[in-house]
């Protein structure tokens, strides 16, 4: 499955609806088989979206994100777990070991008023959720 | 004055203050953050001291032209720029900023403060002026609002010709608007034209215009609508009730691309989207050979089916969040939200006017509630009749005649969008009688689809 994740300074891009660069790393059965950077091309909402479902991306893993964006994302069938913040390899290293989701050192502050739905599709048995509601 | 006091004195200032300020130190951590900044960005004080500031802040700016760091390297302030930033449930907030270095009594530099301001209310009121409506203003998490979600930037890319169909107030314009301005024409004017409101002669001249001494009165030449679009969009929207005769000459502009101005002698080079939309079942219009098959297909390389509003229920709440800020934003109110047995009404009720009507409660709600939180009392009370003559039978309680009589009126009322004179046929009583009982009752009409309102979603 392919993961992406904007990348700056290392970090995971703070929104990726301007980031610039992405990570994108190959994994197959837990195990990192390869990893690339793609500098992104679009401007607009629209086109960044289409851009990422054109990558064959399955999830995107990213900070901030506007919802008019991760709509359409997620409409095209690539799950997004947003609201990420920290180093980047950590933060890969923490979703293939399954931990990203479960801890909370991982995630941007803020305050979490809405429910939030599991989101993206059913793939390679795993399940993505946008966000996790903070307790 | 003890340090300790002035720092509370400061921090007393700054809280009382609309915009949002936050320092950082040298580091970019975050050391102060005012209320108006946990307001607008919705994070917390204490989940925002000690923090990157650019994990707290979002800003379109963050990546690659921080105007903090600008700030502190160069020594000089920033005054007003205009960015957005994205706060904590993903609304893009429009604000603008300024920035300024913050010295010790050394006068070395420890850090920067940046203050910013909630534009939302200035942009909410430029875009109803210009109803200049985008992507983000469409609302849904529903499977049937997915799929839209999951086409529209295709669609939006490509020139092709689109059929929007969906009942009144589904947000049809809304969305023709979207897909101009995501497109590669969204610099160029989007021109809408309601094909029913004008007669067959007028629409003629109103789509392509015409020539001076075409007929009498026409003294000079007129652009049609076709012409003001060039280069951009053209919506036709109730394109299912124009004549045979208009038809044609549509269909020659989608074969085509040219079209004759009235009195003219050359047709016209016409580089303009199309994009149609209708309420009525054109494909039975088209079986009943009120509408021209080959016009049909013309405009029908992409159809976007918008569903009524009962089918995807479970955007209501979202939606009613979304008028809520709205509302406050053109109100100047501090409304939070609906309680939950306000929720419970609305997500009972069936919408026959769709978005329009749900945003049309919720203004009728804000009229009346002067407290923090809309209560049923403040929807208007066919809604509550429903709803408590439903609840009457659903409990098996007893019921009065006077509340079945409601809830029947209620309901035939709902069925005719609010025509009298039809749910009084329909329940076989005189149109006088009905008023004198709709007053007696006290139920109000709903209100019928307003096709000039823009703002549906």
């Amino acid at each position: 499955m392919k993961i992406a994740i904007p990348v700056w300074n290392e970090r995971v891009s703070p929104v990726f609806d301007v980031a610039e660069k992405i990570l994108i790393a190959d994994v197959e059965s837990g195990i990192e088989k390869a990893r690339s950077e793609y500098q992104l091309k679009s401007t607009n909402t629209a086109a960044r979206a289409t851009e990422i479902a054109n990558l064959g991306i399955d999830v995107l893993i990213c900070g901030a994100i506007s919802r008019p964006l991760e709509a359409m994302i997620t409409a095209s069938g690539v799950g997004v777990i947003a609201r990420v913040c920290g180093n980047v390899d950590e933060i890969l290293r923490a979703y293939i070991a399954g931990r990203l989701l479960t801890s909370q050192r991982y995630l941007m502050p803020g305050c979490w008023r809405r429910g939030y739905q599991w989101r993206g599709r059913r793939r390679f048995g795993m399940l993505h959720k946008r966000n996790i509601r903070r307790t | 004055m003890s340090d300790s006091l002035k720092e509370n004195f400061k921090d007393i200032i700054l809280d009382s203050i609309t915009d949002g300020v936050f320092c950082v130190n040298k580091e970019w951590k975050i050391t102060f953050f005012n209320k108006a900044a946990e307001r607008i960005t919705s994070v917390s004080r204490e989940d925002a001291i000690g923090r990157n500031c650019w994990e707290i802040f979002h800003a379109s700016i963050c990546e690659k032209d921080c105007a903090l760091k600008r700030t502190i390297q160069t020594n000089q302030p920033v005054i007003n720029k205009a960015i957005y930033i994205i706060d904590a449930t993903g609304r893009r907030i429009p604000v603008s900023i300024s920035t300024a270095v913050l010295r010790d009594d050394h006068g070395e530099v420890i850090g920067g403060i940046e203050t910013f301001r909630d534009l939302s209310a200035e942009e909410e009121l430029r875009k109803e002026l210009a109803a200049k409506y985008s992507f983000a203003d469409i609302i849904g998490r529903s499977p049937e609002m997915q799929r839209l979600f999951a086409i529209l930037p295709r669609v939006a890319d490509s020139d092709s010709t689109v059929l929007i169909t969906g009942p009144s107030g589904t947000g049809k314009e809304l969305v023709a608007r979207a897909i101009h301005n995501l497109s590669a024409r969204k610099d160029k004017p989007f021109i809408a034209v309601n094909c029913a409101a004008l007669p067959d002669t007028l629409l003629e001249s109103e789509l392509f215009g015409y020539k001076a001494g075409a007929f009498t009165d026409a003294r000079t030449d007129k652009p049609g609508r076709f012409a003001l679009a060039e280069g951009g969009t053209i919506f036709l929207d109730e394109i299912g009730d124009i004549s045979p005769a208009m038809q044609s000459k549509l269909l020659r502009v989608l074969q085509d691309k040219v079209y004759e101005p009235l009195g003219a002698t050359e047709s016209v080079r016409a580089d303009v989207r199309i994009l149609a939309a209708t309420n009525k079942d054109i494909e039975k219009l088209v079986e009943k050979g009120i509408f021209r098959e080959d016009l049909y297909y013309r405009i029908n390389i992409v159809k976007l089916d918008l569903p009524p509003l009962h089918q995807r229920k479970e955007d209501i709440p979202l939606l009613i969040e979304h008028f809520v800020d709205k509302f406050n934003r053109l109100a100047n109110k501090n409304i939070a939200g609906v309680s939950q047995e306000a929720m419970a009404i609305l997500m009972d009720y069936d919408y026959p006017g769709n978005i329009r009507e749900l945003e049309n409660i919720i203004e009728h709600a804000f009229v009346l509630c002067s407290g923090s939180l809309i209560m049923p009392e403040h929807l208007p009370s066919h809604l509550r009749g429903i709803r408590g003559a439903a609840r009457s039978i659903g409990e098996g309680g007893p019921m009065t005649l006077k509340a079945l009589e409601a809830m029947h009126i209620a309901d035939a009322l709902r069925r005719h969008k609010g025509n009298r004179t039809a749910a009084a046929k329909e329940l076989g009583i005189n149109p006088s009688t009905l008023y004198r009982k709709m007053k007696s009752l006290h139920i109000d009409v709903p209100k019928r689809g307003r096709r000039s309102d823009k703002s549906t979603k």
